[in-house]
């Protein structure tokens, strides 16, 4: 249970009695599990619980237990919903009207708030002009069908609405995939030594939330002579680099040429551009994680809390589909940094790596060092026979 | 019987049919990203982008070995006390034992054996301006590289097609590149180990 301790857990009957905060897992539909409270804890209650002493035990005694009391209030706070899941928990909630009224309020206010202050005589004008790009920007459509006018105008109210908040400037780029470029990356193994100057220059360029350390490349310290074996390398090592008998790789979002993560997001806010990047509209995504789930190669990051850079160290040339600052609850990746990549700049940790092993270019000129790489050097990929078709290879001297 | 034939000719049609429309991935129109890369680079005559303006203020000069062409940065603007023979008016042998100030007393030689090497491997005491190679030809500072290809054969073959070394400002066109004493200290070539530049706290956190 190391490891994974502060996570949820499920336990399935588990043959080990439950040590902390065990809830009884009662089986009757009706009545719940609060239902023996009410009946003054009868003995004859049934429990559905595998332990048939401790937990389970207590209803005997007439006072409450410390037991009952903690499931007396866990039925408080969640009651019906251990029972309902997902739509169920939304829609089948007995409600009286004054509930309803009350919520139906509560919900009415908020819309009406953002009216009120740009239809108010009294608030300013730049509070008024907030509410309105909110209100603009909580209703516009997915990049991916925008045309270039509607781009541009979200383009210019995220860059707007930045100035008003943060007394700031920004430039914010929607620049398109241009013909003829297929970006790919190339990996060399025997010349990374494990600086991470890479993962440093990376943060800094991308914006990435400083509190929860977001990092998009992971490096990891394997042992010479064992292969790729990414449960035993370490990806957070910190001693004098390179280590004796070691070896070190990186991995990043490999930009799929057949990627899984589009195919199973459910609101088409991930996608494949035709320059080959894979990328996320930050404004569509519903932060559901299918696509964390589905990457084979821990390309993925999520925002668990709001992503917090100090204001003085905003990369502050971004784009759209790139390293503009994101929200709570979506997810990022690398996009082989698309607001450098699409200028015609090599990606921020090609550019700080020390050592040469990072390699990136057009796919589609026969006369770039990426082709180079791949028609002369031995290359492979991660996991190739799942048929993702990373565009990241990797190769030795 | 002619019944027959029309019913196995309509039957044969349709399996062509269903074979067409079934033999269409949904994947899109290449079975491989290889086969994709081959075909749509075959008519390849550049993009519109351009890397130039990322080579920043480095003076750079063109080169060309083989089929490969590339620019790498100029050295002899970048060596301190270039040109040499400001301080080298007279052979190397003429000035040793002279009451002079030590020069070069930081250099320590540490690349190869002594067997192999020494300074004059390299350096030509009677013209001092300019490297030699070992069959005694003149190799322009600016050049150095080709000094380095004599034993490093295949680390220049990786460079020149941009397997070795770094790259200069963008990925597109024009290429430029470090060249080797960009990164290698020619008289001491080996890159010092040294502590990663960051640890994530948070991760320890997260696995604990």
């Amino acid at each position: 249970m190391s490891g994974i301790g502060k996570y949820f857990k499920l336990n399935l009957n588990s043959a080990t009695k439950q040590t902390s905060g065990g809830s009884c897992g009662c089986g009757n539909t009706s009545g719940g599990c609060g239902s023996h409270i009410n009946e003054s804890a009868p003995v004859k209650t049934s429990c559905g619980c595998g332990n048939t002493s401790g937990s389970c035990g207590s209803h005997s005694t007439p006072e409450i237990s410390e037991q009952e009391f903690f499931d007396a209030a866990v039925d408080a706070a969640i009651g019906d919903e251990r029972k309902k899941d997902g739509f169920d928990q939304v829609f089948e909630v007995k409600m009286d009207r004054r509930t309803a009224f009350r919520k139906l309020t509560a919900s009415l206010m908020i819309g009406a708030g953002a009216v009120s202050t740009s239809c108010s005589v009294t608030t300013g004008d730049e509070s008024k002009e907030k509410a309105q790009i909110d209100w603009e920007e909580q209703f516009k459509g997915n990049y991916k069908l925008m045309t270039d006018e509607e781009r541009n105008a979200t383009v210019n109210r995220l860059v707007r609405s930045y100035e008003l908040r943060k007394k700031e400037n920004i430039t914010m780029k929607s620049t398109d995939a241009v013909k003829d470029v297929l970006f790919g990356y190339a990996f060399n193994i025997s010349k990374c030594q494990g600086y991470m100057d890479c993962v440093n220059a990376c943060v800094k360029e991308n914006n990435q939330d400083r509190n929860s350390e977001m990092q998009y490349i992971r490096i990891h310290e394997m042992k010479d002579g064992e292969g790729f074996k990414f449960n035993e390398a370490d990806d957070n090592y910190y001693h004098e680099v390179p280590a004796e008998g070691h070896f070190y790789m990186g991995t990043q979002c490999f930009h799929c040429d057949n990627p899984p993560c589009v195919e199973v997001c459910p609101v088409e806010a991930t996608w494949r551009e035709d320059d080959g990047l894979v990328v996320i509209d930050y404004d569509w995504c519903v932060g559901c994680r299918y696509c964390m789930a589905a990457c084979p190669y821990d390309g993925r990051r999520f925002n668990w809390s709001k992503p917090e850079v100090p204001e003085e160290e905003v990369n502050k040339d971004q784009h759209y589909l790139g390293n503009r600052m994101r929200k709570k609850g979506v997810m990022e990746k690398c996009t082989f940094c698309v607001q450098r990549s699409r200028s015609g700049k090599d990606p921020a940790c090609v550019e700080a790596c020390p050592t040469g092993a990072r390699i990136f270019g057009n796919l589609l000129d026969p006369n770039s060092t990426i082709r180079w790489v791949l028609e002369n050097k031995k290359v492979f990929r991660l996991k190739e026979d799942l048929g993702t078709e990373p565009k990241f290879w990797y190769f030795m001297d | 019987m002619n019944r027959y034939r029309s019913a196995h000719i309509l039957g044969v049609t349709f399996l062509l049919t269903f074979m067409i429309f079934s033999c269409k991935h949904s994947e899109g129109e290449y079975h491989s990203l290889t086969d994709k890369i081959e075909a749509e680079s075959k008519n390849y005559h550049g993009t519109t982008i351009s890397s130039e303006s990322y080579i920043g203020d480095i003076e750079t000069i063109e080169i060309t070995e083989g089929e490969h062409t590339f620019s790498i940065p100029e050295r002899k603007s970048q060596i301190t006390s270039y040109a040499c023979i400001e301080c080298h008016t007279k052979p190397l042998k003429e000035l040793k034992g002279v009451d002079l100030k030590k020069a070069h007393w930081d250099i320590n030689l540490v690349h190869a054996n002594e067997k192999i090497m020494n300074c004059a491997t390299c350096h030509n005491g009677d013209d001092m301006n300019n490297l030699k190679s070992l069959t005694d030809t003149a190799i322009d500072f600016n050049r150095s590289y080709q000094l380095c290809a004599q034993c490093h054969s295949p680390q220049f073959e990786d460079w020149k097609g941009g397997a070795h070394g770094k790259n200069i400002g963008g990925w597109s066109s024009p290429r430029a590149a470090m060249t080797c004493v960009n990164c290698h200290n020619p008289h001491k070539p080996e890159i010092e180990s040294r502590w990663p530049s960051r640890f994530n706290t948070q991760k320890v956190k997260e696995r604990e």
